[in-house]
C-alpha cells in the first residue's frame, strides 16, 4: 500500500524532470532559438510587428541572417550586438540592460517598493489609531 | 511634508510635457530612426563594378582616399547612394546628383546597385543617366545590411578619415542638399 | 452649404460655452437657464457633427475633407464611418460626445447645485479648448479650392464593419471620465463635504469604463483578423495608451466600491479622476501628434501635436494644482486590516496605477531617451509582457478571492473550502499541463482563470438564494464580472501560449494536415469588387464528413493603391485556424496557419464583462 503511495509520486517527480528535460531540450532546437530572438526584434519597414512575424523583405532577411550567425556558432548576445552595431537599439523591442535603460527596468520594482512602504504605513497608522 | 508629495504630480506633467514639446520642436521623424553608424568608421566592404566584374571597389579605397579612376584628383569626401532600378522614389533624386558632382569637384559619388539585376540596373542608368562615379553592385544585399539600410534610397556622406557623418532616408530634396549636405563639404 | 452650417453651428456652440464661462461673474443665471443652454450646446454641436455625415453621404467633394477621405464609390455604411475615419471628423466625434456627456449629466438631480453648476462649467471649458483646436487646426469644414467630381478615397484598412464603430465606442469611454473629472476638480472647488457626488461619479465612471472595455475589445478584434498577424495585441503604443485611461479607470471603480462599505478614500478617488482623464487626453496627443510609429498613425502635424499638448498641460495642470491647494484634509482613518476587503482593494488599486506607470514610462521612454542622447530604442511587447503581466498576477489572486472577504473583519466565510479548492485545482492543472504540454506561463494563467471562476462561483452559491429577479442579477453582478474576467484570462493564456502555427508552400489542390484536421487549398480566385479587387484562395476543411469554406486573400484598393490582407478564419469554441494567405514563388502560395485555442473565451469574457458593466450602471 504504501509502496504504492511513494511509487506514484516518485513516477510524478520521473515525468516531470522528464517533461523538463524535454522543454529544455525542444527550447534548444535552432528553429526555436532564430523564433525567440526574432520574436524581440523589430521589422524596421513595418509598422510594429517583429521579424519573425512579419513577411517583409527585410524581415526575411534578418531571419537568414540570424540563422546563419546561430549556425556559426554565435551566441544570442553578439547576433544582438552585430544588429544592435548596424541598426541601432531602435531595431530591439525589448531595450537592454544598460545603464541608459536603468531606470526603464528599475522603475516597476520601485513603484512596487513604493507601494509596500505605504501599506506598512497604513498598517502601522491604524494600529495606532 | 505631505504637501510636498502632491507636488510630485506636477513635476512629473511637467517633465512629460518638456520631454515631448522638445521632441515635437525639434522635428524628428518617428518613421525614421537616427542611423547607429553615425560619427563611426565606414563599415568594411567590398564592391565589384557594374560595368566590368574586375575592377572592385572596397572601403580601404575610400579611407585612404585612392581612387580608381585615372583623373589625378584628389577628392575628399564620398557619398554613397544606395539604389535600385525597381526603387521610385530613387528617379526623384537621381537627378540631384548631377548637380552635385558638378558642383564638387572633391566629392566622389558611389551609387550601390541594390538586390537589382544586371540589364534592369544598366537600363535604368541608360534612362535616366549616370551621375555616379562607381557603381558598385550589391546584389544579395549584404553591403546593405552592413550599412543598416532598410529601404531605399538611403544615402550616407563619409569624410577624409572615414567616418559617417550624415545619413538620410527616403529620396533627397535640394533643400537637404542646401541644408545639411554642403555646410558640411 | 452644409460645410457652412457644420461650422456655423459649432462657432455658435463656442459662442455659447464661453458665454456660459464668463456669466458666472458678470450675471447670475438661474439653473434653469443654465441647463438649457447647455442643452442647446449640445444640440448645436451635434448639428454641427450631422452637417459633416451629411456630407460625406451625398458625397459633398466641396469639402475638402470629403475629398480626401471619400469616394462616391464606396458603401453607404463606409461613407457614414468616413466621417470620423479620419483627423478632423474624429475630433468632431470627440467634441460631440463630449458634448453629449453633458447634456445628459444636465439632468441630474440630487445634487447640490453650485456643485452641478461648477461641473458644467468645467464640461464647458473642455468643449471650448477642443473646439477651439478643430477651428483652428484641424477644421473638417474647409472648402475646397479646385472643383473635383471624386474624391481620394478612406484608407481600405478602415473599410471594416468592425472598424466602423470602433472610434465612437472608444470615445464614448475616453470622453466619459471628463464627467468623473469634473466633478472631481468642481467638489474640491467647491469645499463641501458631502458626498453625493461619490455615488453619481460612480455611475459615469462605470458607463465610460464599459464603453472602454467595448472599444478596446473591438480594435483588438479588428486587429486579429485584419491585420493577419495571428494575434490580437501586440503592445502597440496606441493599444498602451486605450490601457492606461482603462486599468485607472477600473480602479476608480473599485475605489468608488469602498463608498459602500463607508471606508472613504476621498483624496485617491479624486485623484484617479484626474489620471484618467488626463491619462485619456494624453493618449489623444500621442496619437494626433504623429511622434510615436504605430499601426495607426494620423497624419502628422506639428501644430496639432503642440495644440493638444496646451490643452493637455493646461487641464492637467490646473486640476492638479486646485488638488493641491484644495487637498482634503480629515478624513475618517481607512480601516486597514491584513486581509479584509478594503485592504484588498487597495492593494489592487496600489498594482493597477504601478501597472498603469510602468505602461506610461515604457510608452514614452522612447522619446525621453531620444531627446536625451539622440539615439532612438524601441519598448515593445517583451518589456511589457515581462513587466507588467507579473505585477497584475497578485492582482488578479487578490481579485478571486476579493468578493468573499468582509469589510470590517479579518477572517473569510468558509476559508477552509477556499484552501481546499484552490490547492485541488494546482494540482489538477498541473498533472494536466504535465500530460500535454508544460509552460509555466500557461499553468499560471490557467489556474488563475479557472480558480477566479470557481471562487466566484461558489461565492455566489454560498452567499446569496438563487432567485429568478434582477436584484438577485445586481447582488451577484461582481461576481459575474469576476467570472468574465477569469474566463478571459483562460483564453488570453491558451491563445498566446499554446498558439500553434505551420507553414506551407502549396499548388492548388494540394492537401494538408493541421492539428488532425485534413485541409485542401481548393482554388484561388480573383474578383472585382465594388472599389477592390479580391484575390481569394478558398480553403476546404474536411470534418467528420462534412466540409466548411474558409477564404483567406488580400484586397488591392485602386482608389488609394493599398493592400490589405483578409485573414481567413474558422471559428469554433475550442480554437480559431486562422489562415493567411502570402504571396506566390515558383508557382507555389505561401500559406501560414495558426491554430489558437480557446481565443473565443476572450470575447465571450469581455462580453460577461460589459454586460455587468451596465447592469451596475442601472443599479441604484
Amino acid at each position: 500500500m504504501i509502496l504504492n503511495h511513494y511509487f506514484k509520486y516518485f513516477l510524478l517527480l520521473f515525468i516531470s524532470l522528464f517533461l523538463f528535460y524535454f522543454e529544455a531540450l525542444a527550447n534548444d532546437n535552432l528553429d526555436n532559438k532564430v523564433k525567440s530572438l526574432t520574436l524581440e526584434l523589430r521589422c524596421m519597414t513595418c509598422q510594429n510587428q517583429s521579424i519573425y512575424d512579419s513577411d517583409a523583405e527585410f524581415s526575411n532577411d534578418i531571419k537568414k541572417i540570424v540563422k546563419k550567425k546561430f549556425e556559426e556558432g554565435k551566441s544570442e548576445y553578439e547576433i544582438k550586438q552585430f544588429l544592435v552595431e548596424r541598426y541601432g537599439e531602435y531595431i530591439l523591442f525589448k531595450p537592454l540592460f544598460n545603464f541608459k535603460n536603468l531606470f526603464l527596468w528599475a522603475f516597476p520594482f520601485i513603484l512596487l517598493a513604493i507601494g509596500l512602504f505605504f501599506l506598512i504605513f497604513l498598517n502601522r497608522k491604524n494600529k495606532v489609531s | 511634508m505631505k504637501k510636498s508629495i502632491l507636488l510630485i504630480p506636477l513635476i512629473i506633467l511637467l517633465a512629460i510635457c518638456i520631454f515631448t514639446l522638445i521632441y515635437l520642436i525639434s522635428g524628428k521623424d518617428p518613421n525614421k530612426p537616427p542611423s547607429a553608424l553615425l560619427n563611426k568608421d565606414i563599415p568594411k566592404f567590398i564592391t565589384k563594378s557594374l560595368y566590368d566584374s574586375n575592377i572592385t571597389l572596397s572601403s580601404d579605397n575610400i579611407k585612404r582616399n585612392v581612387i580608381l579612376d585615372t583623373e589625378n584628383v584628389e577628392r575628399k569626401y564620398t557619398l554613397i547612394n544606395f539604389f535600385a532600378s525597381w526603387c521610385t522614389p530613387c528617379k526623384i533624386e537621381h537627378p540631384l546628383f548631377f548637380k552635385l558632382s558638378k558642383e564638387y569637384d572633391n566629392l566622389f559619388i558611389l551609387g550601390i546597385n541594390h538586390k537589382d539585376s544586371y540589364s534592369d540596373a544598366t537600363k535604368y542608368l541608360n534612362e535616366e543617366g549616370n551621375p555616379y562615379n562607381f557603381v558598385g553592385v550589391d546584389s544579395d544585399g549584404l553591403i546593405a545590411l552592413e550599412f543598416g539600410v532598410f529601404g531605399l534610397p538611403e544615402t550616407f556622406l563619409i569624410n577624409k578619415k572615414g567616418k559617417i557623418i550624415f545619413k538620410f532616408m527616403g529620396p533627397l530634396t535640394k533643400e537637404i542638399i542646401n541644408n545639411d549636405i554642403k555646410p558640411l563639404l | 452649404m452644409s460645410s457652412l452650417v457644420g461650422f456655423l453651428c459649432l462657432v455658435f456652440a463656442v459662442g455659447i460655452n464661453i458665454f456660459l464661462i464668463f456669466s458666472k461673474y458678470l450675471l447670475k443665471l438661474k439653473i434653469v437657464s443654465f441647463n438649457i443652454l447647455i442643452r442647446l450646446s449640445c444640440i448645436l454641436t451635434l448639428a454641427s457633427f450631422l452637417s459633416l455625415i451629411y456630407a460625406y453621404l451625398v458625397s459633398d467633394f466641396s469639402n475638402f475633407n470629403v475629398f480626401q477621405n471619400s469616394h462616391s464609390d464606396k458603401p453607404l455604411i463606409y461613407k457614414i464611418s468616413g466621417t470620423w475615419g479620419n483627423h478632423e471628423g474624429s475630433m468632431l466625434l470627440w467634441v460631440s460626445i463630449l458634448s453629449i456627456y453633458a447634456f445628459f449629466f444636465s439632468f441630474t438631480k440630487k445634487i447640490d447645485l453650485n456643485l452641478k453648476k461648477l461641473t458644467l462649467l468645467i464640461q464647458s471649458f473642455l468643449h471650448i479648448s477642443f473646439s477651439l483646436f478643430i477651428i483652428f487646426t484641424s477644421n473638417p469644414f474647409l472648402i475646397n479650392s479646385v472643383i473635383v467630381h471624386e474624391g481620394l478615397g478612406l484608407n481600405p484598412i478602415l473599410q471594416d464593419p468592425g472598424l466602423a464603430i470602433h472610434p465612437p465606442i472608444l470615445y464614448a469611454g475616453y470622453v466619459g471620465y471628463s464627467i468623473v473629472f469634473s466633478l472631481a476638480v468642481a467638489s474640491l472647488m467647491h469645499e463641501s463635504n458631502d458626498l453625493e457626488w461619490l455615488s453619481i461619479a460612480k455611475k459615469w465612471s462605470l458607463i465610460s469604463w464599459t464603453f472602454l472595455t467595448g472599444g478596446i475589445a473591438l480594435g483588438s478584434y479588428w486587429a486579429y483578423y485584419e491585420l493577419g498577424w495571428g494575434g490580437w495585441w501586440f503592445w502597440d503604443p496606441v493599444e498602451n495608451i486605450s490601457l492606461m485611461p482603462w486599468i485607472t479607470g477600473l480602479a476608480l471603480v473599485h475605489s468608488l466600491l469602498l463608498v459602500k462599505g463607508q471606508q472613504i478614500l476621498k483624496k485617491w478617488i479624486i485623484f484617479l479622476s484626474i489620471l484618467c482623464f488626463s491619462l485619456s487626453i494624453f493618449g489623444t496627443f500621442l496619437v494626433r501628434s504623429g511622434i510615436l510609429t504605430s499601426v495607426h498613425s494620423f497624419a502628422a502635424d506639428a501644430s496639432r501635436g503642440l495644440f493638444i499638448l496646451l490643452i493637455f498641460f493646461i487641464i492637467t495642470g490646473f486640476s492638479l494644482v486646485v488638488f493641491l491647494l484644495k487637498f482634503p484634509d480629515n478624513n475618517k482613518p481607512v480601516k486597514f486590516l491584513f486581509i479584509n476587503k478594503v485592504s484588498a482593494l487597495i492593494i489592487n488599486n496600489i498594482l493597477m496605477i504601478i501597472a498603469t506607470l510602468t505602461i506610461l514610462l515604457g510608452t514614452i521612454y522612447p522619446i525621453i531617451i531620444e531627446v536625451l542622447t539622440n539615439n532612438r530604442i524601441s519598448v515593445g511587447g517583451p518589456y511589457f509582457n515581462s513587466t507588467v503581466i507579473p505585477i497584475m498576477i497578485p492582482g488578479f489572486l487578490l481579485m478571486s478571492i476579493a468578493p468573499v472577504l468582509s469589510w470590517q473583519t479579518n477572517k473569510i466565510k468558509n476559508s477552509y473550502y477556499y484552501i481546499i479548492c484552490f490547492i485541488l485545482i494546482s494540482v489538477i492543472i498541473l498533472i494536466q499541463s504535465y500530460l500535454t504540454e508544460f509552460n509555466s506561463w500557461g499553468v499560471i494563467g490557467l489556474i488563475l482563470g479557472v480558480w477566479i471562476i470557481i471562487a466566484s462561483i461558489s461565492a455566489i452559491i454560498l452567499s446569496y438564494k438563487l432567485k429568478l429577479n434582477f436584484k438577485f442579477l445586481q447582488n451577484i453582478n461582481p461576481h459575474l464580472a469576476h467570472i468574465g474576467v477569469g474566463i478571459a484570462i483562460i483564453g488570453i493564456t491558451c491563445s498566446s501560449v499554446f498558439q500553434k502555427e505551420y507553414d506551407y508552400n502549396l499548388n492548388t489542390g494540394d492537401n494538408f494536415i493541421v492539428n488532425e484536421i485534413n485541409v485542401v487549398l481548393d482554388k484561388i480566385e480573383t474578383k472585382n469588387e465594388k472599389n477592390f479587387q479580391a484575390l481569394r484562395a478558398n480553403f476546404l476543411i474536411q470534418e467528420e464528413n462534412s466540409f466548411k469554406n474558409v477564404k483567406s486573400g488580400k484586397n488591392y484598393y485602386p482608389v488609394s493603391k493599398m493592400i490589405t490582407s483578409e485573414a481567413g478564419i474558422l471559428h469554433q469554441w475550442d480554437r480559431d485556424i486562422y489562415f493567411i494567405l502570402g504571396d506566390q514563388k515558383d508557382e507555389k502560395w505561401f500559406v501560414k496557419v495558426y491554430v489558437n485555442p480557446f481565443v473565443s473565451l476572450i470575447w465571450l469574457g469581455i462580453i460577461i464583462m460589459i454586460c455587468c458593466g451596465f447592469i451596475g450602471v442601472i443599479r441604484k
